[in-house]
């Protein structure tokens, strides 16, 4: 178990006293792409959010290498190399792309960032320095916020619904750049999906959330049994 | 009666009350926009400037060192109240409303315990000229020219550095710049001080027009306050170069025809009509014009 990059153990979170997230452990290795699945509102979002730390940990523990991180808040673990990229996308609209992009270097060590790798993964944005980010279209805005983590040193990067709202010819080349991610920049990733064919282009497993709980773990090819596939995503 | 002089006094008239209007409320509409928070205790803070300007002019600094002191002494205080009470309400514009008023009878009823009842003057420093029989004081102009800075450097601290755009990313999502590994604290008790600070430096330079008292803060707020609702949070430095130049438009013309008295009162009845036509202010007003124009 030493060797997962990331791993939970029984971790509870929620709103108040609400228990959304309800025990939830697994283990995440180095270099691994898990997709977490599930119908609308079975808490994917709040574990993300979780694992950030925007939502407390009410018990159970968050390890990053090992080491607990479940009481750092947000910008500790982002030095510590999680990059989020949150449901919605979270670009600052008012800002320029350039802006955007240099807002990255908080993730992981600031030492270590680097813009060139960026245009390497998302020429088009290298075109867009200079506009605001809010002028740009949800498909240019997913790849800001992926890119915004990678101008960091990220370790681990948490993806939340990157398809949603993106037309598909964009939703498959975001798919290839996180396959090509995890091979050329060691990424670990965690992606919360609802769309079958980005599920089966990246993912090496998914587990299944249910009512705040991991009920199972299925590869990603088992959703093309249809009956499965109506069972685990909200569609 | 001479023309050159009766228009130059005009224009003088309009810079000064604009330039009031910007100095009182600078650190104010900073603070108000990126944190949703109004200030009733900024007044207060710029008569702790104005009692460290004066007396600290007194004991022998010069004078643009004690406009220093006023600002870097404001900016203490600033960071002090942040860090005890206005935290906790952010974004809460009416409990925030009546935390700090109250905080701001504390701080005068305190200064008038500690310092007592009586006033403190400085000279008004660098003479004046005239135009026509008209008296000019060169420094109000001076002022004018402080204040203008101050806008520009607020304009460049907020768009070019670093600092700027993590405040900027803070006040559009603040939790998305922490996940960013931004101390969205630290960038919140930053701007305040600096909004702070920016009232101390005002109330140090005018105590060099007025007498310093405790209640130094309280004529200042009432107009501070019209001015920043006016001016809005949207784009908080347009708005209050808005703001100021129609409000003071309006007051310089009523003073001159009417009388100062009136001049003054029409400072609310001018905001107030204003706000009938732009009720989230003038900056907001203008940002949706423009995202109009942009969606055509
Ligand atoms: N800020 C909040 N305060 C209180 N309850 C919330 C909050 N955000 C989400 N919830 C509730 O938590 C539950 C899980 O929400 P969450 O967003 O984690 O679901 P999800 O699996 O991401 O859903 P979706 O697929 O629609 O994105 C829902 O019942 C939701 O209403
Ligand atoms: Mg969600």
């Amino acid at each position: 178990m030493m060797c997962s990059k990331i791993g939970l153990s029984s971790v509870v979170s929620g709103y108040g006293r609400v228990r959304i997230v309800d025990g939830v452990s697994t283990e995440v290795a180095p270099g691994e792409i898990v997709a977490v699945i599930g119908r609308n509102g079975v808490g994917k979002t709040t574990l993300m959010k979780t694992l950030i730390g925007e939502v407390p940990v009410k018990s159970g523990e968050i390890r990053l290498n090992g080491r607990d991180i479940g009481g750092l808040t947000a910008p500790r673990r982002a030095r510590l190399g999680i990059g989020y990229v949150p449901q919605g996308r979270g670009i600052f609209s008012r800002l320029s792309v350039a802006a955007n992009l240099g807002l990255g270097v908080g993730v992981g060590d600031a030492a270590r960032s680097n813009f060139d790798r960026v245009f390497e993964f998302f020429p088009i944005l290298e075109k867009r320095l200079q506009q605001p980010a809010g002028s740009m279209s949800g498909g240019e805005q997913q790849q800001l916020a992926i890119a915004r983590i990678l101008v960091g040193n990220p370790q681990v990067m948490l993806l939340d619904e990157p398809s949603e709202g993106i037309q598909p010819s964009i939703v498959q080349e975001i798919g290839r750049t996180i396959r090509r991610l995890r091979d050329q920049q060691d990424l670990t990733i965690i992606i919360v999906e609802q769309n079958l064919s980005l599920i089966q282009a990246v993912a090496d497993r998914c587990l299944v959330m249910d009512r705040g709980r991991i009920i199972a773990e299925v590869r990603p090819d088992a959703l093309n049994d249809p009956a499965l596939a109506k069972e685990y995503l909200a569609i | 009666m001479d023309l050159a002089g009766q228009l130059t006094s005009y224009l003088y008239q309009y810079f000064d009350n604009a330039t009031f209007l910007i100095l009182a409320a600078l650190g104010l509409i900073l603070i108000y926009g990126m944190m949703g928070v109004i200030n009733m205790a900024h007044g207060e803070l710029m008569m702790i400037g104005a009692y460290v300007a004066t007396y600290s002019y007194h004991a022998g600094l010069p004078i643009p060192l004690a406009v220093l002191c006023a600002g870097i002494a404001a900016g203490l205080a600033g960071i002090v109240m942040e860090l005890l009470i206005v935290r906790h309400f952010y974004n809460q514009l009416l409990s925030s409303l009546v935390v700090t008023w109250g905080l701001s009878l504390v701080l005068s009823q305190g200064a008038l315990l500690i310092l007592g009842p009586s006033t403190l003057n400085m000279p008004t420093p660098l003479g004046s000229f005239s135009v026509g029989g008209f008296s000019f004081g060169v420094y109000r102009m001076a002022m004018t020219v402080v204040a203008v800075l101050l806008m520009a450097g607020i304009w460049i601290l907020l768009r070019w550095t670093r600092f700027g755009n993590q405040a900027q990313a803070t006040i559009e999502n603040p939790r998305m710049a922490a996940a960013l590994g931004i101390d969205t604290r630290w960038i919140y008790t930053t701007t305040f001080a600096i909004g702070a600070a920016l009232g101390g430096v005002a109330g140090g330079m005018l105590a060099m027009t007025t007498a310093v008292s405790p209640f130094f803060g309280q004529g200042y707020t009432a107009v501070a306050f019209i001015t920043v609702v006016l001016g809005g949070g949207a784009n908080a430095l347009v708005g209050l170069a808005v703001a100021a130049g129609y409000l003071s438009g309006v007051q310089t013309l009523l003073s001159v025809m009417v009388n100062q008295y009136l001049g003054y009162v029409s400072l609310f009845a001018a905001a107030f009509v204003a706000l009938l036509v732009m009720p989230s202010g003038i900056s907001d007003f203008l940002e949706r014009r423009r995202s109009r124009k942009v969606q055509r």
